[in-house]
């Protein structure tokens, strides 16, 4: 089966994610190619080509990730190069640039995948539905298969040791369409997810005392974790979170894979907010907290001390 | 006079001036007339009531509400004083007023000379002139009062310039009428003239200045005509000043408002029909809720007791009637909704009730916003937390959109029976959204099932059949939604052959008995404290008479205020409670009724913040409360202060005693 | 102009799935449904664009459900749309064959924009509005936060990983709400009353030209999470090997 694995890239370096859409589609198959698409890419296709033979599609044109255009490169590509599978990480890049390269393939598409099994010569997939609460199993119809990977589930393989070839793709820039122009991106560098996005939330209750502390143990978990920061109503009376931290019924609902909520009570208006949370961990020095009738995890502590102790294991595991 | 002990009627006039006073008596009739009829007109463009007036209550209200003038007695006791003293003066000297008309035309009808009076003599004739002289002070008395306080403009009594013209022309007719008096008693040598007192105190002023026989009656006369033109003033400027509340405060008090708690049913054929909910325009309310508008003085009571206008909400029940009154008044008036009243204003209120039980008029603000709310609702205006919390009432049956297969988790571990379990129950324990999902207020249900279980109660409870009560769906204005939660309760309740519930919920309470009646939902309803207290008078359970630590009680609006519930939680608490100020029907709102509880305020701005420093005021260890959203607002607001006081209902507390 | 928003019928994730007994479908027996809240998002931001810029604009709820699957359009009815379509059609049907009906329907109604969720609260797939972009070779903006109108098109705020993207394009155009477009209005049961006059047109794919080509098989389905049993952990290091082994922490 020819693999077709698409890298995204920040405009600077290509995204970590991308590794394992790398892993899953090397798990599938020997034949992985990975496409690369921008301007002035050389660098990262040949970070790229470390893993697969490259394709690079290095156009002025290309310059800004732009739907419509990248996406009828990726087709075209897609088609002269024959790929039965093609792969990317499941990012807001890919959902909206890969989405509509399959409508224009086909639209025999795969989002978030989480595992696979090859069975009677068939590839199943295994993906989450309604928020996560059920795993379906699928298969495809029809081909090029599209298929976006959750990134945590699959591993990036490792470098080989001599490069791989790489391969200018032509763009005719005038069969293009241009109907849509980038005018820029306001980046989220310093700033963490949004707590209504991210996949992971940290969140911290009326355990926390001042701003200071909630930086220096939530904030630095969040951050280690990669996740957003969430707080219970408490803080935000007591002036320690601004409101839009707020997680609750009156506050932001959330549906991360892991929610994590670190010296908070669990009054029936928080979990109004989180209740849909794919996996609840909980630390708390109260054992009779109500929030451990809600948890999948708990942890009787007091989060001053747990909290540096999960950061250092965190830490030391890497 | 013959020796009677009468005076002249009309003495020192002429015909031609009898008769250009019956003129100028037309007059000013027809102005107060024209000007009443121009109310009505305002009032009569509100719809049809559909309540019929009941007569007798009508004339019972009268006499309690506005002769006794019993509604005066919950607030303001000097103000209130005052105006008992300025009411029964004013009346007084009114009924004087008509004797003496009856006497003068009964006599002349019955062809008696004007020497020999018909009743107005002798003992009677004494007591009159005593009585009147008294009733005239005592509203001379109160009117200067009432300017002394309006000089002074420190309470929220809203004072308009017109009102000076009232009170002026109280104290002229009171003090002329005194003066006319006394030169009578100058002119006529009427005997015994100590009986009118005061008017006598005049007269001997009035001769030590130089009155005599000479120059009485022109003075008389003029006088007397200056009093007649007062009191044709003050007749033809009723209707048109703040005095106007005699007519319209009348009918509103005769006129039986609804009792507290109560709303009326929108069906839902109307809506189909007219395509709208609830009052977006003025014409939209009902005529007695127009002619109430009138009824208001603007005393403000009701701004005084307000929990909203305590915490700083851009709601004042006074002003509300005031600008809907405005609004009423202005021929071109702008849009009701926004301009003249603003979404913000009908959102703050907790429907507490407070101020339409203190308004000594009758008069509604609750009634309003909620008429107006309902507009909102049916316009799509209501957005953010409280309508997902609508939406998740509608869809879960509980307004956090909790599984409903949930239920009956609180529960856990005590082998409560359901009603299928024991289909022979006596009574329905009504366990209420807030048990059945919030942590803390389960520990609350859990003291009760534990407690009946223990007295060896009859009773079941409905388990995941259960749905919201929809209470605060109807206040907030969604009144469908509340029409649907009902008929389906009622439905479960109609299968299960209900006939008694049990709840610890006012605000479940309240519904069950003033809203659910009018969908074929009769039951009779009971709060846990008063079922607890039954048993505990039994000898079935004990009540805890002693704490080692002082305990205060916070009576929920909706037990105390809305359906009179006082007595039975403090037979369940110790003697030595520690009561706060505002206490029994007089409670402060926590702050979570008429759906604020959705709401999302910061802390500093949340309503019945100044209810928890009360509470912590007290100095209390242990505020007892017996309702689940008053459990929450206090415990809330206690652990936002960083203050160690225990929160606990009433229940719960009972529970060491009897496990 | 004319604005076209798809409503999908999902099942309330507020209240518990079941699965049937051989794990091959939800259960549907007690099952209720709502509209999906990213298409009701869509809705109220149509209904805002004709409240500020367009005031003559035409809002046409468009669904793709079995028959009484109107429930959810009256929802977008009573919100404000000004008619709505079913194009009937009973079970699931994947984001292709849906991109393709609405390709039918969008040949025949010519909206100049068309607005719905970035993805369905069901199948969570977010591929339909890339797909119908892709059909009818239309710009595309996804995950929309802001949305303007320009000289010359639309200017679109997305969230993106990286941060807030803005993106001009073109009319017409396929829009895909995100989260934080806005906060739709409550529909409450006057409105729905109300909106029982408005029209409900019916088609079938059939009537529109379409023939169902599926992509996407579903052969069986798991519950994950049912009821929360809290698994004590007596240090942090085993509170981090257990989200490991449940995935939801990098290894």
């Amino acid at each position: 089966m020819k693999a077709l694995v698409l890298m995204e890239h920040d405009g600077a370096a290509l995204r970590r994610g991308s590794g394992a859409a790398l892993g899953f589609a090397r798990a599938i198959t020997e034949d992985v190619t990975v496409l690369v698409l921008g301007e002035g890419i050389a660098a990262m296709t040949a970070e790229a080509a470390k893993f697969a033979p490259a394709l690079a599609a290095d156009n002025a044109a290309l310059a800004d990730p732009v739907a419509d255009r990248w996406a009828h490169v990726i087709a075209e590509v897609v088609r002269t190069h024959k790929a039965e599978l093609v792969v990317a990480t499941a990012t807001t890049w890919a959902k909206d640039i890969v989405g509509r390269a399959a409508g224009l393939l086909g639209g025999a598409m795969a989002s978030d995948v989480i595992g696979h099994e090859l069975k009677e010569g068939e590839l199943r997939l295994r993906r989450p539905m309604f928020a996560g609460a059920i795993i379906a199993t699928i298969t495809l119809k029809g081909s090029p298969q599209i298929i976006t990977v959750r990134s945590s589930v699959y591993d990036i393989p490792e470098p080989a040791a001599t490069p791989f070839a790489i391969k200018a793709v032509a763009v005719d820039v005038a069969a293009l369409p241009n109907d849509m122009e980038f005018e820029g991106i306001d980046r989220r560098i310093d700033e963490r997810p949004d707590v209504t996005e991210a996949r992971i939330v940290v969140s911290g209750g009326r355990a926390f005392k001042s701003s200071e502390d909630y930086e220096r143990l939530v904030g630095s978990l969040a951050d280690r974790l990669g996740a957003a920061t969430g707080s219970s109503r408490a803080l935000v009376d007591a002036g320690i979170t601004p409101n839009s931290l707020q997680v609750g019924q009156t506050g932001k609902i959330v549906a991360p894979d892991l929610y994590l909520a670190l010296g908070i009570s669990g009054a029936v208006q928080h979990l109004a907010g989180m209740k849909n949370s794919r996996v609840i961990a909980a630390i708390n020095q109260d054992s009779d907290a109500p929030i451990f009738e809600f948890s999948d995890f708990g942890l009787i502590g007091d989060v001053y001390e747990e909290v540096p102790r999960l950061i250092e294991q965190l830490n030391s595991s890497q | 006079m013959n020796g009677e002990l009468s005076r002249e009627i009309f003495g020192n006039l002429d015909d031609t001036s009898r008769n250009f006073f019956y003129v100028l008596a037309l007059v000013s009739c027809a102005v107060f007339a024209w000007g009443v009829w121009w109310r009505m007109r305002l009032w009569r463009r509100g719809r049809p009531d559909s309540e019929h007036i009941d007569w007798s209550n009508a004339f019972h209200n009268i006499c309690t509400r506005v002769l006794a003038q019993r509604t005066l007695r919950r607030s303001r006791p000097a103000a209130s004083f005052a105006h008992r003293m300025l009411f029964w003066g004013f009346i007084g000297l009114f009924i004087g007023t008509i004797l003496v008309g009856l006497e003068h035309y009964g006599s002349a009808a019955l062809g008696r000379e004007v020497t020999t009076p018909l009743f107005h003599k002798g003992t009677y004739f004494v007591i009159y002139e005593i009585t009147m002289d008294t009733f005239g002070l005592l509203m001379i008395g109160a009117a200067v009062w009432f300017a002394r306080r309006r000089m002074r403009a420190d309470s929220s009594m809203e004072h308009r310039t017109p009102d000076w013209l009232v009170l002026g022309l109280l104290i002229t007719l009171g003090v002329t009428g005194y003066f006319i008096e006394g030169l009578r008693i100058i002119r006529e040598n009427t005997p015994m003239p100590g009986i009118s007192f005061v008017g006598f105190g005049c007269s001997k002023v009035f001769v030590a200045a130089g009155v005599g026989k000479t120059n009485v009656d022109s003075i008389h006369f003029g006088l007397w005509w200056f009093h007649s033109m007062s009191a044709f003033a003050f007749i033809a400027a009723l209707p048109f000043c703040r005095l106007a509340h005699a007519i319209a405060g009348v009918l509103s008090l005769a006129t039986i408002p609804r009792p507290l708690g109560h709303m009326e049913p929108i069906p839902m054929e109307e809506v189909e029909k007219t395509g709208e909910v609830g009052a977006g325009r003025l014409e939209q309310f009902t005529r007695h809720e127009l002619l109430r508008l009138d009824a208001c003085v603007s005393c403000g009571r009701c701004e005084d007791m307000c929990p909203a206008y305590e915490a700083g909400k851009p709601l004042s029940p006074r002003d509300l009637v005031q600008d809907l009154r405005g609004h009423m008044e202005t021929p071109q008036p702008g849009a009701l909704h926004g301009e003249t009243i603003s979404a913000e204003t009908l959102w703050s209120c907790t429907t507490c009730n407070a101020c339409n039980d203190i308004c000594p008029l009758g008069v509604r603000p609750v009634d309003y916003i909620t008429e107006m709310r309902r507009h909102l609702i049916g316009e799509g205006e209501l957005r953010g937390a409280p309508a997902t919390s609508l939406q998740k009432m509608q869809r879960s049956g509980n307004p956090w959109g909790l599984p409903s297969q949930d239920r009956l988790g609180w529960a856990d571990g005590l082998g409560v029976p359901t009603v299928k379990d024991n289909p022979g129950f006596d009574v329905l324990y009504w366990v209420g959204c807030s048990a059945a999902y919030d942590r803390r207020v389960m520990k609350v249900a859990r003291a009760v099932a534990q407690l009946l279980q223990w007295a060896e109660v009859n009773f079941a409870v409905l388990g995941t059949e259960e749905r919201c009560t929809g209470e605060s769906a109807r206040r907030m204005g969604d009144e469908f939604l509340f029409q649907e939660l009902a008929t389906s309760n009622i439905e479960t309740f109609s299968s299960h052959d209900v006939k008694k519930i049990l709840t610890h919920c006012p605000h479940c309470l309240n519904s069950l008995r003033q809203d659910y009646p009018q969908f074929d939902g009769q039951y009779e309803v009971t709060h846990h404290t008063q079922f607890l207290a039954e048993l505990v008078a039994a000898g079935k359970l004990k009540a805890t008479t002693v704490m080692n630590e002082k305990v205060t009680y916070h009576d929920p609006c909706y037990l105390a205020r809305v359906n009179g519930i006082t007595e039975p939680p403090r037979t369940l608490l110790p003697q030595n409670l520690e009561e706060m100020p505002r206490h029994g029907c007089q409670t402060a709102c926590c702050g979570a009724g008429g759906g604020r509880m959705w709401f999302d305020d910061p802390a500093s701005e949340r309503i019945g913040t100044g209810r928890v420093t009360e509470a912590l005021t007290t100095g209390a260890q242990t505020v007892a409360v017996s309702c689940p959203f008053c459990l929450t607002m206090m415990t809330d607001g206690i652990t936002a202060k960083d203050s160690e006081v225990k929160v606990c209902d009433v229940a719960e507390l009972m529970m060491d005693e009897n496990g | 102009m004319k604005i076209l928003v798809p409503c999908k019928r999902v099942p309330d994730p507020d209240q518990k799935l079941r699965l049937k007994a051989d794990g091959s479908n939800i259960d549907d027996a007690a099952v209720s449904f709502i509209l999906n809240p990213f298409d009701a998002i869509a809705v109220e931001e149509a209904l805002r664009i004709r409240e500020v810029a367009h005031p003559d604009a035409e809002i046409v709820a468009v669904g793709i459900c079995p028959g009484e699957g109107e429930a959810e359009l009256r929802t977008a009815l009573a919100m404000g749309a000004d008619r709505a379509l079913q194009v009937e059609h009973d079970g699931m049907l994947d984001p292709w064959n849906v991109a393709r009906l609405l390709t039918a329907v969008i040949e025949r109604e010519q909206p100049g924009l068309v607005l719905m969720g970035k993805q369905a609260v069901d199948d969570d797939s977010n591929q339909t509005g890339q797909f119908l972009a892709a059909l009818l070779g239309w710009p595309q903006a996804t995950f929309a936060s802001q949305l303007e109108f320009i000289d010359g098109g639309l200017r679109v705020h997305r969230e993106t990983d990286l941060g807030i993207e803005v993106i001009c394009l073109t009319l017409p155009a396929v829009v895909t709400a995100d989260l934080r477009l806005n906060e739709p209005r409550y529909a409450s049961l006057p409105s729905i009353l109300r909106a029982k006059k408005k029209s409900i047109e019916h088609t079938t794919p059939a009537e529109l030209g379409v023939v169902l080509e599926h992509r996407v098989q579903l052969l069986s389905m798991e519950a994950v999470n049912n009821q929360r049993q809290c698994e004590q952990v007596s240090n942090v290091a085993n509170l981090l090997a257990k989200l490991r082994e449940a995935e939801v922490i990098e290894k």
